[in-house]
């Protein structure tokens, strides 16, 4: 009896699992997949023959052979040896990449600092300057960044006084010139002997961070505060003075001095950077301070109120209490910040900084063609940054992440 | 005995301390000792920036004057806003022929008309309004920018384009006299509310089909005159640049977006692949492989010009940052949605269309505004590559002979110009940002 109804309910079912081919699920996501790598194997080999082609037709050069071949044109800004006419296509790559790191880490220096200041001032209690910073905010986000670039270069930097009427920013010390030729600044040259004085530097840090620890591990155990900050400053300002002194001040200066037309020695910066810099930083802190003011208003109000109430004062109450507990909202915007500063340093094209894109894309593709080599290793710098930036990030997210949960 | 009031007592006034100016201004400006210093100083560098920028902007400033050295005689520490006046036709409309140039803001005016029904309540059928847009009206404005000879395809989209305008303002008044989308107003008024749906169907099928015979007809009868893209420039080609891209960025972003979250690897991997090889390098680097490397892709003999190379570009560049925006979208929208779609039945592009891609959208319109004007500043980069958008034309300024060196102006115009533009976008945005999310908080 049981059997029966079973086999009936058997032969019901069965149409159900008939096997239909198109309606199959794997068959189907198969099909599809096929599909799409066909599309796009099909494209890429059409565009890749094409090239080829035309690479022939116009009897372009191809291949990695231009690295090590000498470059004949010189840049104004570079941070490692090079002779025009000497040097190879694969030491400009290294100038434009290194331009672009140096030019984006110092932005991304200024911008976080200044973003924190302005973010923090946005949420003042006082209307006016909390009304200032949305001001400021406001503007240089609104306002295009290549138009805030140029704004800079051509209306204040190339605006700057001659050379003979340069405005010294060392008041009167003639260590740090500003003219309209750039930035010249004294370098320091170490002498024989410098190296003690790094010594008793390194001493002082050590010495003042176990100091700091001690009067921390003091101050959980029995309540007592020591003062830590005077005589820190004073242990990392005096060693290595008194060491420095001893040694028989073993620093000179490489001054800047006026030669002819311009300054020589020392270190210079065209005004293209300086209007780079300057640019970056500005627009960016804009967007940083955005995200500053929301993580700081992603902390529960509660937070606040406690801390006041434990009678913590309000800067520490921003220091210990807020900005730790904000910082897992700031961070990950921040980063994807400093990314698109590293990014939109490329715009340094538009005023002649010898950036990657400006001196590699641009001049030495001029020069020597090679195309698709070219703006692929460009493409391939940016993308290295990028994706070390995001693994590093990650790897935060992460840690917070264990932290809170 | 207790005496009970019938009536609340009546809360006391605020001290006049907290409500009176004076008040507002001890509570906000000068609460402790630092504060007031702050104040001090701040309202000091306010003070001294504004009074600088007007008094160098608008009170010295020189705003009639036939070139560089007139606006000197006249003063020599103000602005000289008369080469910016003298360049205005160009920094708006490039070097279009001037008698051309109504068909730019003809085109405006259609597009502004077109969209208008967006924003009013009454009116039906707002997402056939918006697809029409991104669909037909890039056609028709196209024509009327480009002009030249119609071809058929062309003839065909202008017509189509033509009746999609003509229905839509139909509809508009439809909305606003009866409050009831067209349609179903042509079925009352032909008296065929009973009739069945397929009659109706037909009828409306009829009527649209002779609709579009009539625009055929109409838009056959006249020509305009052939432009060159050569010749746009100014904010004209920014915006148009602009606006293909977020148009067609939208449609190119929601496509990775779903590639990206698809459950087969091929397509995951490929999308993924592609959305983060445009992300992670800078735009002009996608520009100079636009202009560099697109003639080398393209079969033999077959040219593309460079406005063409540069949307391209910026659209596929876009599309990736669209992808994101519409992915963070789709991840808002709660699990419970997707099965509750499985469980009635819907296969994949009936959960996505019909239940997911709606809610996700309306999420996610802050952030397109926001990628819009993104889009909006990004697209000055093309000067770079020497299109003459408005950046180029404002730096042409300064090498105009009557005006030669003037950098100053021209640059703080175009500023206060996409100032205004992204400012009210921006504000725009977050007042969509509340009014969205008032309906979704129950």
């Amino acid at each position: 009896m049981t059997d029966t109804t079973n086999q009936k309910a058997k032969v019901r079912v069965r149409p159900k699992e008939e096997f239909n081919f198109f309606q199959d699920q794997r068959v189907r996501s198969v099909f599809y997949q096929v599909v799409t790598a066909g599309i796009v194997g099909w494209l890429a080999w059409y565009l890749i023959s094409n090239t080829a082609t035309n690479l022939e037709l116009r009897g372009m050069n191809t291949g990695f052979g231009f690295i090590n071949s000498s470059a004949g044109f010189d840049t104004d800004f570079k941070l490692i040896e090079y002779t025009p006419g000497v040097g190879t296509y694969g030491r400009i790559f290294m100038i434009g990449a290194l331009n672009t790191l140096l030019v984006s880490f110092l932005a991304i220096i200024l911008s976080t600092v200044l973003g924190f200041f302005v973010g923090v001032m946005r949420l003042s209690p006082n209307w006016l300057v909390a009304k200032v910073a949305l001001a400021f905010v406001e503007i240089f986000r609104n306002v295009p960044l290549l138009i805030q670039i140029v704004f800079w270069y051509i209306g204040v930097f190339s605006l700057l006084p001659v050379v003979k009427k340069s405005i010294d920013l060392s008041l009167g010390a003639e260590r740090v010139i500003l003219n309209n030729r750039g930035l010249y600044m004294a370098t320091p040259v170490p002498g024989d002997l410098f190296w003690m004085t790094l010594v008793a530097l390194a001493v002082a840090i050590g010495g003042v961070v176990y100091f700091r620890r001690r009067a921390h591990a003091k101050q959980e155990k029995s309540g007592v505060q020591t003062k830590t900050l005077l005589p820190s400053i004073a242990a990392i300002v005096l060693l290595p003075g008194a060491v420095f002194l001893a040694t028989g001040m073993p620093l000179e200066w490489d001054v800047p001095v006026l030669a002819g037309f311009n300054y020589t020695g020392g270190t210079s910066v065209p005004p293209a950077f300086l209007a780079l810099l300057v640019a970056l930083s500005i627009y960016h802190a804009a967007a940083i301070a955005e995200s500053v003011r929301a993580g700081i208003l992603s902390v529960n109000r509660g937070q606040t109120d406690a801390a006041m109430s434990i009678g913590l004062k309000p800067d520490r109450v921003m220091g210990l209490v807020i900005i730790p507990q904000a910082m897992p909202a700031i961070v990950p915007p921040m980063i994807s910040n400093w990314m698109d500063t590293v990014k939109n340093s490329s715009l340094a094209i538009a005023i002649g900084y010898s950036d990657i894109v400006s001196l590699f894309m641009q001049t030495a593709l001029n020069q020597a063609g090679y195309a698709v080599e070219m703006v692929g290793m460009t493409m391939a710098f940016y993308m290295f940054i990028s994706l070390t930036i995001s693994f590093f990030l990650n790897i935060y997210n992460k840690r917070v992440q264990l932290v809170e949960r | 005995m207790a005496i009970v009031k019938a009536v609340n007592t009546p809360a006391r006034a605020a001290p006049i301390s907290e409500t009176s100016l004076v008040g507002w201004l001890r509570k906000n400006l000068f609460s402790s000792a630092i504060n007031t210093v702050l104040t001090l100083f701040m309202a000091f560098i306010v003070y001294l920036i504004v009074s600088g920028v007007v008094v160098w902007g608008y009170l010295d400033a020189t705003f009639v004057a036939e070139n560089r050295r007139e606006c000197f005689d006249n003063s020599l520490t103000g602005a000289c806003w008369a080469g910016v006046i003298d360049w205005f036709d160009n920094i708006f409309y490039g070097r279009y022929p001037r008698e051309e140039i109504w068909r730019i803001n003809f085109g405006g005016l259609l597009l502004a008309l077109w969209m208008a029904p967006l924003w009013i309540t009454r009116v039906h059928g707002k997402i056939l309004v918006g697809a029409s847009v991104v669909a037909l009206y890039p056609f028709l404005a196209g024509y009327l920018f480009s002009g030249g000879d119609k071809g058929l395809f062309v003839q065909v989209m202008v017509a189509g384009a033509i009746l999609a305008f003509v229905i839509n303002m139909a509809n508009v008044v439809a909305g606003l006299v009866r409050n009831q989308s067209l349609d179903r107003l042509v079925i009352d008024l032909l008296g065929q509310a009973n009739a069945p749906d397929k009659t109706q169907r037909n009828i409306l099928l009829g009527l649209l089909a002779a609709g579009f015979a009539a625009a055929f007809l109409w838009q056959a009868s006249w020509t305009v005159v052939g432009v060159s893209w050569t010749k746009w420039g100014g904010l004209f080609l920014t915006l148009v640049i602009s606006g293909i891209g977020i148009a067609s960025s939208l449609p190119g972003g929601i496509a990775l977006a779903l590639g990206r979250r698809s459950k087969l690897p091929v397509i995951r991997v490929l999308s993924t692949g592609f959305i983060e090889v445009f992300r992670s390098v800078p735009l002009i680097t996608v520009l100079f492989m636009a202009t560099t490397m697109f003639p080398l892709f393209m079969p033999e003999g077959f040219v593309l010009n460079k406005l063409v190379q540069v949307i391209i570009a910026v659209v596929l560049f876009n599309a990736c940052y669209m992808a994101e925006t519409v992915r963070a979208g789709l991840q808002a929208i709660p699990k419970g949605q997707f099965e509750g779609a499985h469980t009635i039945g819907l296969g994949y592009w009936g959960t996505m269309g019909l239940i997911i891609m709606p809610q996700a959208l309306k999420h996610m319109i802050p952030n397109i505004v926001g990628s819009f004007i993104g889009l909006l500043k990004n697209s000055t980069l093309v000067s770079i590559i020497g299109l003459f958008d408005i950046l180029l034309m404002l730096r042409s300024i300064s090498r105009d002979v009557p005006w030669l060196g003037l950098h100053k102006e021209p640059l703080i115009f175009g500023a206060i110009l996409f100032f205004i533009i992204c400012f009210a976008m921006s504000k725009y945005s977050r007042h969509l940002e509340v009014t969205l999310s008032a309906g979704n908080k129950h």
